[in-house]
């Protein structure tokens, strides 16, 4: 079938209209829709990381909000280590703000290989129905084998015990790195401690089996083959909890006294 | 031995096209070629006056796998003895009540006889498991294809074992078998048709199916071990962490071409696997050229690292001395890469196979996080190029020669 | 017309199984497979779009200029499967986090383009739509039998529910991890394929 050239044209361009019109309408009415399961996912994230939801439990909108009532957001100033109320969160997206330049600092030689450090870093203290501090839940980041893990974790209010911790994307080989998402390995994690005697971060994932909480309290199992995603974890935890992560944050916020 | 003939040839009549087992026929010749030389000629043209035939061939190798067997079960007991003196415990297995009945429970590591016995009670077993799995199913092919079972799996059948951790679950030695078989031989056409070496493949699917069991980052050896006693690791996936010095104060480079190192089974030793090389290229069995093709391409490829350095992998500083006595160098050398029908088949192209096995290997070894040794996967990679580099060298000399009689 | 309708839904299940005999979106038969769960989602996306493209371009195919044609049916494509995509993130977030870029990929999947250009550029909409069905479909049960070989060996579980307990979580199952790795859908497709020229010889190529 033969057509004019004008007719060519005339016919793209109302396919293209037509087209466009169609996804860019879904794209509009859905966003919303989007949104909200994102933010929902992040907040199932921390409520993991918290301890107070399992892993593959069946959730609902309800549910996750419920517990997040006693859940406060709060912006940190990665520059200085402080609080910033006046940062606005809403939609905020860390990984994002670390690759714009105008939004993050050259992270300082560090062996997690992680370049750049968002200025703002979104965390969650949880408190209970009184207002006291119960712990406080820290985006991780760092380089596994294969690629960036991310996740969060969860410390007490003494701000040194480990309360759990989550990894909700990475790229390890399924069964060996993979296994840190495992809820079993994730389990060893409550109770070890952060800080050593000296004030240094001195919790790491050693080769091997390591013993209960209470005689290696800075220890954590090894995932059996995956040596490098066990390193990763210790390095990612020695930068973000270290001073040039949120080690000055947490340092001013153990000098206050408990509200 | 009349009488084991006449039944031989009585029975087979239902053997034959139109007799009862028309179909199970495979089977009948095998019993009858494996106990006496067959009967038939070749009768069409293009004959070769040899000695030499597929089941001359292969137990060959057999006998080449000779020394390496026996360090495979001396040296299985050894490091499980050691360990034991070490302050690990006897793992709880039949093995270990074996040994006790044989009032052998002293799991002394100087006594030979307490090696070879304890040795041989983990080699036994995986070597069993293999050739009952790769014999059926060898047999099994046989029978449907309509083609008389070979020897194809003897060796690879012998190889297998040699490659495994001694404490491996056997259902993971069948299962491995059995991949390694059917994906590695007979889905190419069986005996002689394969592109990659089944032994091998039957070693990769089960690196990359139980990853956690047989990376070298586990104990390897017979005993219950813990990290912060006796480890157990293998020498490789130590040098990986903390580099030359570790090998330098852990052990002498005699104790390691010696093999008395834990590792799999079989390939601890380079010294058995140079008495293997001997008998395989006295024979001509074994290409020499491969073999001298994967030295030269270690050796540049190590040495290429070792000049180029590096500050976070300590892999990079171990020479090629080194580098030959630990993990599997030296048994892959001698017996995986020079497998007649999956290596290179000119005489050019073997020389560029085996040494981009080596330049590979070390690559794989020293460069890549994730597998801690790379011979394995360096052969396989190779037997898939094998034919393009005949291919290659064959179109040159064509060119060669026809540039030499050009006008 | 009823047989040829018939056969339109049919013939793609196994006499010309996109996946098996054409050897056609294979890409994400290696990538969504590893769980039911995704593949499932994947499947059903594949054969909405599969379906609408077919009769979209049917009742486009009078008027769609031959100089610009694999243009407006990739612009046709395009548009569903964004569309797909933005329904999924909006209704089951989950499952479409863990598919993350392959959902995209369906553009890519040659099923989808193959049909639109082989069949629906030639035949009315009723026919194309069962032609879709019947591709997608055959797609997807190739899909589904890989995933269920995948997930139980290689996670003991099915559709996330543990049927063999894994060693790690105190069971008595040692999980495959091969099953986890890309390869592994290598492996089954190619004893599908297997299998289904066993049976049927005739899908057996002539060696050229």
């Amino acid at each position: 079938m033969r057509h004019s050239v004008l007719y060519t044209f005339v016919f793209a361009a109302i396919i293209c209209v037509v087209c466009g019109v169609l996804v860019s309408t879904s794209a509009v009415s859905l966003k919303e829709k989007q949104d909200f399961n994102a933010a929902l996912d992040k907040k199932k994230n921390v409520l993991i990381a918290a301890g107070l939801i399992e892993d593959g439990e069946p959730t609902d909108a309800v549910k996750i909000d419920g517990l997040f009532a006693n859940i406060e957001s709060v912006a940190i100033n990665l520059e200085n280590g402080t609080e910033d109320p006046t940062f606005d969160l809403e939609g905020y997206d860390q990984v994002k703000a670390s690759q714009d330049p105008d939004r993050s600092f050259t992270a300082p030689a560090n062996r997690s290989a992680i370049k750049r450090v968002p200025t703002h870093a979104q965390i969650f203290k949880v408190n209970d129905d009184a207002g006291t501090l119960q712990q406080i839940v820290i985006p991780i980041e760092g380089l596994g084998l294969w690629g960036t893990l991310y996740g969060f974790l969860a410390v007490d209010a003494d701000l040194d015990t480990v309360r759990g911790i989550t990894y909700y994307l990475h790229k390890e080989t399924p069964g060996l790195g993979g296994e840190v998402d495992n809820t079993r390995w994730k389990a060893k994690w409550p109770g070890r401690k952060i800080y050593g005697p000296d004030g240094g971060v001195e919790i790491a994932v050693i080769k091997g089996e390591a013993a209960p909480a209470a005689e290696a309290p800075f220890k954590i199992d090894g995932l059996s083959g995956a040596t490098i995603t066990g390193q990763g974890v210790t390095k990612m935890l020695d930068f973000w909890m270290g001073d040039r992560g949120f080690g000055p944050y947490i340092k001013s916020l153990k000098q206050q006294p408990a509200v | 031995m009349k009488f084991l003939r006449t039944i031989l040839d009585q029975q087979g009549k239902q053997f034959e096209p139109g007799g009862k087992f028309e179909k199970l026929y495979a089977l009948y010749e095998a019993a009858d070629s494996f106990l006496y030389t067959p009967g038939e000629t070749t009768k069409a043209p293009s004959h070769v006056r040899d000695a030499i035939d597929l089941k001359r061939l292969m137990v060959t190798v057999v006998v080449a796998l000779g020394p390496c067997i026996l360090m495979a079960m001396w040296n299985t007991g050894r490091q499980a003895h050691l360990a034991i003196q070490g302050g690990a415990l006897p793992l709880a297995t039949w093995q270990t009540k074996a040994m006790e009945t044989l009032g052998l429970a002293a799991f002394d590591p100087s006594s030979i006889l307490a090696n070879f016995v304890h040795g041989a009670l983990y080699y036994v077993p995986v070597l069993a498991v293999t050739f009952m799995v790769g014999g059926n199913i060898e047999a099994i092919f046989a029978v449907i294809r309509k083609h008389e079972i070979n020897e194809g799996f003897l060796v690879t059948g012998m190889l297998l074992p040699l490659t495994l951790p001694p404490t491996i679950p056997l259902w993971q030695v069948a299962l491995g078998t059995a991949f390694g078989v059917v994906v590695g031989k007979e889905i190419f056409g069986g005996t002689g048709m394969n592109i990659l070496n089944p032994a091998l493949t039957a070693r990769v699917f089960l690196f990359f199916a139980y990853p956690a069991e047989i990376s070298g980052d586990k104990p390897w050896i017979a005993a219950q071990t813990s990290p912060d006693g006796f480890s157990g690791a293998t020498w490789l996936s130590k040098a990986a962490v903390e580099g030359k010095a570790a090998l330098e104060q852990g052990l002498t480079w005699n104790q390691a071409f010696f093999g008395d190192i834990a590792g799999s089974m079989g390939e601890t030793s380079a010294l058995a696997c140079l008495l293997g090389a001997a008998v395989l290229l006295i024979t001509g069995v074994g290409s020499w050229r491969v073999m001298a093709g994967v030295v030269i391409g270690t050796i540049l490829m190590s040495t290429l690292l070792n000049m180029v350095g590096s500050d976070t992998n300590p892999m990079f500083e171990i020479p090629f001395w080194w580098h030959m006595v630990i993990g599997s160098w030296a048994f892959a050398t001698v017996f995986m890469a020079t497998d007649p029908v999956s290596a290179s088949q000119t005489n050019t192209g073997r020389w560029i196979y085996g040494g981009l096995i080596g330049v590979l290997g070390i690559l794989i070894r020293s460069i890549n996080p994730a597998f801690p040794e790379g011979w394995m996967l360096a052969i396989l990679f190779m037997n898939i190029f094998a034919a393009l580099i005949d291919h290659y060298v064959i179109q040159a000399n064509i060119k060669r020669r026809g540039a030499r009689y050009a006008t | 017309m009823a047989t040829k309708k018939s056969e339109a839904v049919l013939d793609p299940l196994f006499n010309n199984n996109p996946i098996a005999l054409q050897v056609l979106g294979i890409c994400s038969a290696l990538a969504v497979t590893t769980k039911l769960e995704t593949a499932l989602v994947m499947c059903i996306a594949v054969i909405a779009v599969i379906t609408v493209s077919n009769v979209t371009i049917s009742l486009l195919r009078n008027q769609i200029p031959g100089s610009i044609r694999i243009i407006v049916q990739l612009v046709v494509i395009a548009s569903l499967v964004i569309i797909t995509d933005q329904i999924l993130k909006a209704f089951v977030f989950e499952i479409s986090k863990q598919m993350s870029v392959f959902v995209g990929l369906i553009i890519t999947n040659c099923i989808i383009m193959g049909r639109a250009e082989a069949f629906a550029m030639q035949n009315g909409p009723l026919l194309s739509a069962l032609d879709g069905l019947g591709n997608g479909i055959g797609y997807s049960a190739v899909l589904m039998v890989v995933a269920f070989l995948r997930e139980l060996f290689g996670s003991g579980k099915l559709f996330g529910v543990s049927v063999m307990p894994l060693v790690s979580e105190g069971g008595w199952y040692q999980p495959n991890g091969m099953m986890l790795l890309s390869p592994a859908a290598f492996f089954i497709i190619g004893a599908i394929i297997w299998a289904i020229r066993t049976w049927k010889p005739e899908q057996i190529e002539v060696d050229g």
